[in-house]
């Protein structure tokens, strides 16, 4: 491989041009015949549901996959990447989702990573010059000496991108870049990007949902759908309605409008609630609220701000270090998870692979186990398969789940129909609460809404709902009120039509809300 | 006195420098509990040359040759066929238990060859440990390749990614890992107790991997860990020395055993495990599997 084929290239050159990439694995076609170009200094956004053909492109792209067919071409010539590391000496860096830095190392350690221009014997000092040096340039803030394991995600990732652009990266491709992000930090990033453009990088950010980002930034977009590219714009052609329509195929109703429904007696009441994370340190600070029937309380906040336990305390999988939890009258702080789902609480968690399903266990099987303690579905000591089959079947046509059988394994659903079957047996209890904990994280567009549209079912059939999620257009389009989260405590309270969108994401990167707080008690 | 003291340091070489290789190993992420085979393989393979040959070089030479064979073998199995560590460790130390029993029983006895002489009154092996310890520690901490070793121990991954040969790497550190259990081992048979006989090591190389997890993969804590036993060691075979007349023998055998409990007890509270977990290589024992 020749390095230096992006030396000099000037705004607007051609960097990297895909054509007719082809990947196919067994019983899909992943890419279809692709084609693309990338200019320098553009932003160019790959759109593409789950399952549209993303993830296969950016690992071609990055030489961890091999094309079938088709060609690449790096500053009009030909290339072929064999391993990851061709791709970077020619000037392609990539920004994975799931974050490659060694969490032991430090970040400059990681920065400087398999750079020989490090020096034999490391030369840090001047590495954390250059470093300072882009940091600067784009705005960049981390401290080259932290750890990485101390990092937030945004930090994380910015990391990575720094990585990428010591080793001369020319073509910049960001998977997902702000999904972890809260909005200041949305916004900063937003603006490092912008900069890196001004400097002839090209930016390939591949995004799935989050379109008003697509729309802010991007110069132009290329859609995919099952594999094949059904639409290239330049992105002010483009409005998130006809960019969802050509992603899904369909429209898209983008706002679930939550209905309001009469609120009734009150289901849950949370007092004063505390407990520590599994690291042993106090992850949830006290917090107290209650959620009334017929109403969805939206928790607004980033991962790792004490929401995870809040809902785990609820259901019973965490201890509570101190306070109560009242449902419907009874004190069930210390009852077992057992316990609180025959009293009606339904629990919808964020790991739907390791704690929603068991993967090698049959449809069936992972519906039974919210059914085989009831005694409608179980005799004495013997579970009723029969019955719990035909549930299964009834939930399947029901919820819309793309499975060949109530046989076919958990593990073999793709993420949105294992949220759909995980959905389908917790609201089939009629939950008098339901615990969604990051319900559309990691879904397509279409599950998403279909997710949601459900939530809203349940509030409507005189459910309490409590929505615990990092969408701030989730939370805000769906709750009747909004509690944002940071560091273990509640930033305020706010009724849902009166929350912004900007105040709400202020909130949750730790402003207190001033002025007119509503704070709640639990006599409200 | 003195002569309890040279003879504490001598003892403690042999950990330092087993225990030395069994680090750049683990940092890499491989684990080889088999540690005390290798040793046993390069004491015998180099009392034997060195007998024969009447040649302290050539023993050591052989010592340090059949170790780094063993290192190879161990990581033709855990890095390039991805076996069980644990299981290949084992297969190890049984094989070289076995071997070397049936190979050394002719040449039961003494050595028969003259001391190697001292510097300054100490071991030459034990500055050779201090050495040893120092050009680990710059290597690891400083270097490019030392960031290359740690990033394949925490997160072989990542390395791959970032253009490291992970294979290479492995390899490299096994290899060596391998030498220095040979020569630790030929220490032992050369010049510490320079007499074969059956199952003369006694569990010396398992000390060494317990040394290991106990210094936190930190040289300079294993160094000193190494002092600390190969006294207590000492102090268990020749307590006249230092206390003639007090306690009876079997007590103080009892002795490296008895501090071993309390070493077990520090380490299991909270506030050792928390940082054990953050110091110890993160991809240890796991075979990496290119994506």
């Amino acid at each position: 491989m020749q390095a230096g084929l992006l030396d000099g290239v000037q705004y607007g050159d051609t960097v990297l041009e895909a054509r007719g990439i082809t990947k196919r694995f067994p019983g899909v076609v992943a890419n279809d015949h692709i084609d693309f170009e990338i200019r320098a200094g553009e932003i160019h956004a790959i759109l593409g549901e789950n399952g549209a053909g993303k993830t296969t492109l950016m690992n071609i792209l990055f030489g961890l996959l091999q094309p079938d067919e088709g060609e690449l071409y790096i500053g009009g010539k030909r290339v072929e990447f064999r391993s990851p590391l061709d791709a970077i000496d020619l000037g392609i860096g990539m920004v994975h989702q799931n974050r490659k830095l060694v969490s032991a190392h430090t970040v400059i350690e990681n920065i400087i990573l398999g750079r020989p221009r490090a020096g034999t014997v490391l030369n840090l000092k001047r590495a954390e010059e250059e470093v300072n040096e882009l940091c600067e340039r784009y705005g960049f803030k981390i401290d080259l000496r932290a750890k990485v394991w101390q990092l937030s995600e945004g930090e994380k990732q910015i990391a990575e991108i720094l990585k990428a652009l010591y080793r001369g990266a020319k073509v910049l491709i960001l998977d997902e870049p702000t999904s972890a992000l809260a909005p200041p930090q949305t916004k900063n990033l937003l603006a490092s990007i912008q900069a890196m453009a001004s400097d002839e990088l090209a930016i390939v950010p591949f995004i799935t949902h989050k379109l008003p980002i697509v729309l802010e930034i991007s110069d132009r977009v290329t859609v995919l759908r099952r594999g094949k590219v059904t639409a290239r714009l330049e992105t002010q052609d483009a409005t998130e309605e006809s960019l969802a329509r050509q992603m899904v195929g369909r429209e898209v109703i983008f706002r679930v409008e939550s209905t309001k429904v009469e609120t009734g007696k009150r289901i849950l009441q949370v007092e004063n609630l505390s407990t520590r994370s599994d690291k042993g340190f106090l992850a949830l600070k006290g917090v107290s609220f209650s959620i009334r029937e017929g109403e969805i309380f939206g928790i607004a906040g980033i991962s790792g701000n004490g929401q995870h336990e809040l809902a785990e305390v609820l259901a019973g999988l965490r201890k509570a270090e101190e306070g109560q939890v009242i449902l419907e009258g009874q004190d069930i702080t210390h009852s077992s998870s057992l316990e609180r789902w025959r009293m009606g609480v339904g629990y919808i968690p964020s790991e739907r692979v390791d704690v929603g399903s068991i993967g090698d266990f049959s449809l069936v099987e992972n519906v039974a186990m919210n059914f085989y303690f009831d005694d409608d579905f179980s005799g004495p000591g013997i579970v009723n398969y029969g019955d719990i089959r035909q549930l299964t079947e009834e939930l399947i046509s029901e919820y819309d789940v793309a499975a060949p059988s109530p046989d076919t394994k958990a593990k073999n659903l793709s993420g949105g129909n294992l949220q759909k079957i995980i959905l389908a047996r917790v609201l089939a209890r009629k939950p008098r609460l339901v615990i969604a904990n990051l319900p559309t994280q990691g879904l397509d567009v279409g599950a998403t809404e279909f997710v949601r549209n459900k939530l809203v079912e349940a509030k409507e059939a005189k459910a309490g709902v409590l929505l615990i999620s990092e969408d701030l257009d989730e939370v805000l389009s769906l709750s009747d009120r909004v509690a944002p989260i940071y560091e273990g405590k509640f930033m305020g309270i706010i009724p849902g039509d009166v929350a912004k969108l900007e105040q709400v994401g202020a909130m949750m990167a730790g402003l207190r809300l001033e002025g007119n707080i509503i704070e709640e008690t639990g006599d409200t | 006195m003195w002569e309890f003291i040279a003879r504490s340091l001598e003892a403690s070489t042999i950990f330092t420098v087993a225990a030395l290789g069994e680090l750049i190993d683990q940092r890499s992420g491989i684990l080889n509990v088999g540690i005390e085979g290798v040793m046993l393989f390069g004491a015998t393979f180099g009392f034997i040359a060195a007998q024969s040959t009447d040649s302290y070089l050539l023993g050591f030479l052989v010592g340090i040759a059949i170790g780094s064979l063993l290192g190879l073998l161990h990581g033709f199995f855990s890095v390039t066929l991805g076996a069980d560590q644990v299981v290949v460790g084992m297969g190890i130390w049984i094989f070289g238990f076995g071997l070397t029993t049936y190979i050394g029983n002719p040449y039961t006895g003494p050595l028969g060859m003259e001391r190697v002489p001292p510097i300054f009154g100490l071991s030459p092996f034990f500055y050779l440990g201090i050495v040893l310890a120092a050009v680990s520690w710059f290597t690891l901490s400083k270097t490019n390749l030392g960031l290359r070793i740690r990033s394949v121990g925490e997160n072989p991954s990542v390395a791959e990614v970032s253009g490291i040969n992970v294979t290479r790497t492995r390899y490299l550190c096994v290899t060596i890992g391998g030498m220095l259990g040979g020569l630790a081992g030929a220490i032992y048979s050369l010049f510490y107790n320079p007499v074969w006989n059956y199952n003369f090591l006694m569990g010396w190389g398992f000390i060494a991997l317990a040394l290991v997890f106990f210094s936190m993969w930190n040289p300079w804590v294993l160094l000193g860990g190494s002092l600390l036993f190969g006294t207590l060691w000492q102090l268990s075979l020749n307590p006249q020395l230092v206390l003639p007349g007090l306690l009876s023998r079997y007590i103080w055998r009892t002795i490296p055993f008895a501090v071993t409990i309390g070493v077990l007890l520090i380490i299991s509270t909270a506030w050792f495990r928390r940082r054990w977990g953050a110091a110890k290589p993160e991809a240890l024992g796991e075979p990496y599997v290119k994506e």
